[in-house]
Parts: structure tokens; C-alpha cells; sequence
């Protein structure tokens, strides 16, 4: 449109581009050179032969042992005992970093809504980060990177924040929660339509293990269990740090939404647990046995 | 400066049309043939299309044409009391897990003050030890030096007596200290006897006046 507008390619070039075939999945194809044709052995005249693989063995039959492995005899790496600084690391909680710069890229390109609040559920379907559940991810952490040029006013909830990140964005006039999903809430967090199809009731967020329970009760964090008459008094105290004038959101346009907050058992804004939400029909059930709604209330 | 201008544009553009534009989730694919139902009848059937999961999975694709008991979603009674039992027994509640952790910073304080009040008195102990070790330092050498001397002389006076100089270490040397050693004794001893005698003497010459001229005489013996 904007060419035609100017004049530069002239009508000539629209036309071509509506006498073309639309993009569909008949004419999508992988950027050449982008795909390499399988590697075939033994074909043509190097049949046969070894195909370059050596003579006999491991080696050639491509099944060699891990790495580490001394053919039984108790491997180096156990032999000598270590001090544990990787003690529990398949176990440890894994956190993606989420810069301000992405998040400002993110709103500027209009893939996030910033004018309503933001959770993991926003972040992954805008393709901003990737969380996978079963690989020990429990979500995101806000990093600095891009403080200086952040200006969104936002509403975000993520797992960890830096203060720098949180100073950041509470000094555009935003509000930052950092709040623990377990590993099951996460996966219907991030993928909540495949969670939707299951017609599971949606469960009560579990509360944090013992060792993150000091964090999220923190209000210097802005943790989702502590005390809210806290937070303020932690902004303003922020706000003196940093040296920045907090701006008054009570008397902001978006206020509504940037005192949005949830509850510490739930998992998405607005559905509270134990609704079940039913796609095909467009419709919320929600249970009224009162066995249920205490176990789903608690 | 530019960005924040550039910025400030796009806010006005943004006013005019919708800032981002909302996820949609491509809609489940159609199937031809209306909603499946596993006959329970069929032993072709697999397992885990008769249990509750895929009941509820079912209503989740088709809604109510599915013909599955909504009621049937949620977990039954029995069910529901397993589920507190578990819940119960394996997540304790934010003031459970806040108190065993007070309780754990407490004893951490406690253990870390005793350990500060341990390591304060033995450092108040500290000059005391050291005033000590030097004294006994410089004892050990006052001995060693006289240790050093007195072999130095009995070397000396053995060389004066077999004419050639010797090793301390050898036996001749060894017997000759022990030689001298006992002499010696044997002079100290003579020495006490003296001295008892002496002061006999002096008991039994307690009353007479001229005690003093009988020890002197008695002296020179």
C-alpha cells in the first residue's frame, strides 16, 4: 500500500503481487540450503566396504560407551572424591532470563498487551520465552539488561525479578508481583488450551517449597505471599534507592488493571480453582458441592 | 532522544488501533463422523479409553454432545478425601513451613553465638598461652645451652685424662661419665651425712652457750 502510495514501484509492482500465488502450505518450503540430505553409506561404487568407519568394533558400529567410561574399571570421575558444588544439579530449579529489553521489544512490536496484566501465559503464546516444565524450567526471571530504556507501563508477574528490574518498571508507573507456580501449574499456565481439552477441573496453585518460602514472603521481592500493606512502604523505599519519583497509580487511567492481582492459588487471572473451562461450548462450569468448593477454597 | 519521541507516536498510533493483537488458539480439528464413544463391549477397545481421564477429555473436545455427566469432572467424594489426606501429609501451610524455618534460623543464631562465645574466651586465654610458651621456650633452651656446656667440660677433662679428643657418643665416654657421675653422688652423700651430723651436733649443744665454736671446729673435718 505504501508504495503504491508513493509511487515508487508504481501500480506495475501491485499488480505483480496480486497476480502471484498467495503463501500457503501447498507453495511453504525450507530456505535453500537450510536442509541437508541424509548422509546414505555404502552406495554406488563405495559399496561393499567399510564406508570409512575403520575395521570392527565400536568404533565402527558407532555404539561406543558414555563418556567417562573406562570398560568397567571404576571411572577417574568417581575415583577421586570432589567437593560438591554440583551437588543436586539435575535437581535445581531453572529459571529463563527475561530482559526488560525483550519485554520492551515484545510490547513495542505489539506481541504483548501491556494493557492488560501480563503472567507466563502472555509471555509464551507472544513466543518471548520458552518454559518446559519437565526439563526442572519453574519460569522466568526479570534481568536488567535494558533497564535505561525501558518505558512501558505494565502490569507483569514473573518468578524471580533483580531490583534493578523491579525499580525499572515500577518507575514507569507499573506493578511487579514475582510469584511461584509447582510444576504442574506452570505446564497449564504456559499451555493453557491443551489443558482446557483435558476437561480437568483447573487445579490450586501449590504454595513454594521450604526454601523459597522467605523470598516470596518478602515484600522487597514483591512476593506474591507477602503481606500487601507491606509493598507499598517497599516501593517508596525502592523509589529512594534508586532515586526516581514513584509515580501515584490510584490516580492512574489503568488502575483497574494494574491492581489486578491473584490470588496465591490461582493459576490464571480471573478463573478461580477448580472451574472447568469448556472450549467447544464457550462455557465456565463451576462445582457447588460444598465437600469440593472447601477443598478447592483452601 | 529519538526513541522516547518515536515512542510517544507510536502511544498516539496505538490509541487509534488496538495496541497488540490478542492469541488465538487455532481451533481442535474437525473430525468427520460425529463424536467417537469406546464401546466397552469391544474387547478391541483400548484400556485407557474407558477410564474417567478420557471421559472428561471427551466432554473437553466435544462439550455436552459428548452426552458425559459434567458431575462426573470433578473427583469423587472418596476420591477428594484421598486427595486432602495427601495434601495434608506432604504440603504444610505457609505458617507450618514459616515456623520450622524460625525455628531453624533460631537454632543457627544459637549455635553461631555459642561458637562466637567459645572462640571469645579461648582468644581471652590467648596471651596468657603465649606468655607461657615463650617462658617455657626459653627455659628449654637455658637447658639445652647448660646441657651443651656440661658435656663440653666432661669432653674436655676426658681428652685431659686419655689424651685424645672423643665422641660423646662412644662407650668409654659413657663410662666415664657414669664414673664421674657416681663419684659425685657419692661425694653429695658424704656431704648430707656431714650435714645430719652437724646438726646433731647442734641439738645436743642446744643448752651449752659456745655451740657455734664446736660447729667451727667441727668444720674443717
Amino acid at each position: 500500500m505504501a508504495a503504491a502510495s508513493r509511487g515508487g514501484g508504481g501500480p506495475k509492482a501491485l499488480e505483480l503481487l496480486r497476480a502471484l500465488p498467495r503463501v500457503s502450505l501447498v507453495n511453504l518450503r525450507p530456505n535453500p540450503g537450510s536442509k541437508k540430505s541424509e548422509k546414505r553409506r555404502g552406495r554406488g561404487r563405495h559399496g561393499g566396504k567399510k564406508s570409512g568407519r575403520g575395521h570392527k568394533g565400536e568404533r565402527q558400529r558407532g555404539n561406543r560407551p558414555r563418556l567417562g567410561f573406562e570398560g568397567g574399571q571404576t571411572p577417574f570421575y568417581l575415583v577421586i572424591p570432589k567437593y560438591g558444588f554440583n551437588e543436586g544439579h539435575s535437581r535445581r530449579h531453572q529459571y529463563h532470563p527475561l530482559s526488560l529489553q525483550k519485554l520492551q521489544y515484545l510490547i513495542d512490536l505489539g506481541r504483548v498487551d501491556p494493557t492488560q496484566p501480563i503472567d507466563l501465559t502472555q509471555l509464551t503464546n507472544a513466543r518471548g520465552v520458552t518454559i518446559q516444565p519437565l526439563k526442572r524450567d519453574y519460569g522466568v526471571q526479570l534481568v536488567e539488561k535494558g533497564a535505561d530504556i525501558f518505558s512501558a507501563k505494565v502490569n507483569i508477574e514473573v518468578q524471580m525479578a533483580s531490583e534493578l528490574a523491579i525499580a525499572a518498571i515500577e518507575k514507569n508507573g507499573g506493578v511487579i508481583t514475582t510469584g511461584f507456580y509447582d510444576p504442574r501449574s506452570l505446564e497449564i499456565l504456559c499451555k493453557p488450551v491443551p489443558f482446557f481439552l483435558r476437561g480437568q477441573p483447573i487445579p490450586k496453585r501449590m504454595l513454594p517449597p521450604e526454601d523459597l518460602v522467605r523470598y516470596y514472603t518478602d515484600a522487597r521481592n514483591r512476593g506474591y505471599l507477602a503481606d500487601p500493606s507491606n509493598i507499598p512502604e517497599a516501593r517508596l523505599e525502592l523509589a529512594k534507592k534508586y532515586g526516581y519519583v514513584l509515580p501515584d497509580i490510584s490516580k492512574d487511567e489503568l488502575f483497574q488493571m494494574l491492581s489486578t492481582r491473584k490470588d496465591p492459588r490461582q493459576i490464571f487471572f480471573g478463573l478461580a480453582p477448580g472451574w472447568v473451562v469448556n472450549m467447544s461450548e464457550k462455557k465456565i462450569l463451576k462445582p457447588t458441592d460444598e465437600r469440593l468448593l472447601r477443598y478447592y477454597s483452601s | 532522544m529519538a526513541a522516547p519521541m518515536r515512542r510517544a507516536w507510536l502511544g498516539l498510533l496505538r490509541a487509534a488501533v488496538p495496541a497488540a493483537r490478542s492469541y488465538h488458539a487455532p481451533p481442535p480439528r474437525r473430525k468427520s463422523g460425529g463424536v467417537y464413544r469406546p464401546d466397552p463391549d469391544d474387547p478391541l477397545t483400548p484400556v485407557w479409553q474407558l477410564q474417567p481421564a478420557y471421559e472428561a477429555k471427551l466432554y473437553g473436545r466435544y462439550g455436552s454432545a459428548s452426552g458425559v455427566d459434567p458431575a462426573r469432572l470433578w473427583p469423587s467424594p472418596g476420591k477428594l478425601q484421598e486427595l486432602e489426606a495427601e495434601e495434608r501429609e506432604w504440603f504444610p501451610g505457609l505458617r507450618e513451613m514459616e515456623a520450622a524455618l524460625d525455628k531453624k534460623e533460631r537454632e543457627e543464631e544459637r549455635q553461631r553465638v555459642e561458637r562466637e562465645k567459645l572462640i571469645a574466651t579461648n582468644m581471652a586465654k590467648m596471651p596468657q598461652m603465649i606468655e607461657d610458651w615463650r617462658r617455657e621456650k626459653a627455659a628449654r633452651k637455658e637447658k639445652e645451652r647448660e646441657d651443651k656446656a656440661r658435656r663440653e667440660r666432661l669432653l674436655a677433662e676426658a681428652q685431659e685424662r686419655f689424651g685424645h679428643k672423643m665422641d660423646y657418643r662412644s662407650a668409654r665416654f659413657q663410662e666415664l661419665v657414669e664414673e664421674m657421675e657416681k663419684k659425685q653422688r657419692k661425694e653429695l652423700k658424704l656431704k648430707k651425712k656431714q650435714l645430719k651430723e652437724e646438726a646433731k651436733k647442734k641439738a645436743a649443744a642446744a643448752d651449752p652457750e659456745p655451740v657455734p665454736v664446736l660447729a667451727e671446729a667441727a668444720e674443717p673435718a
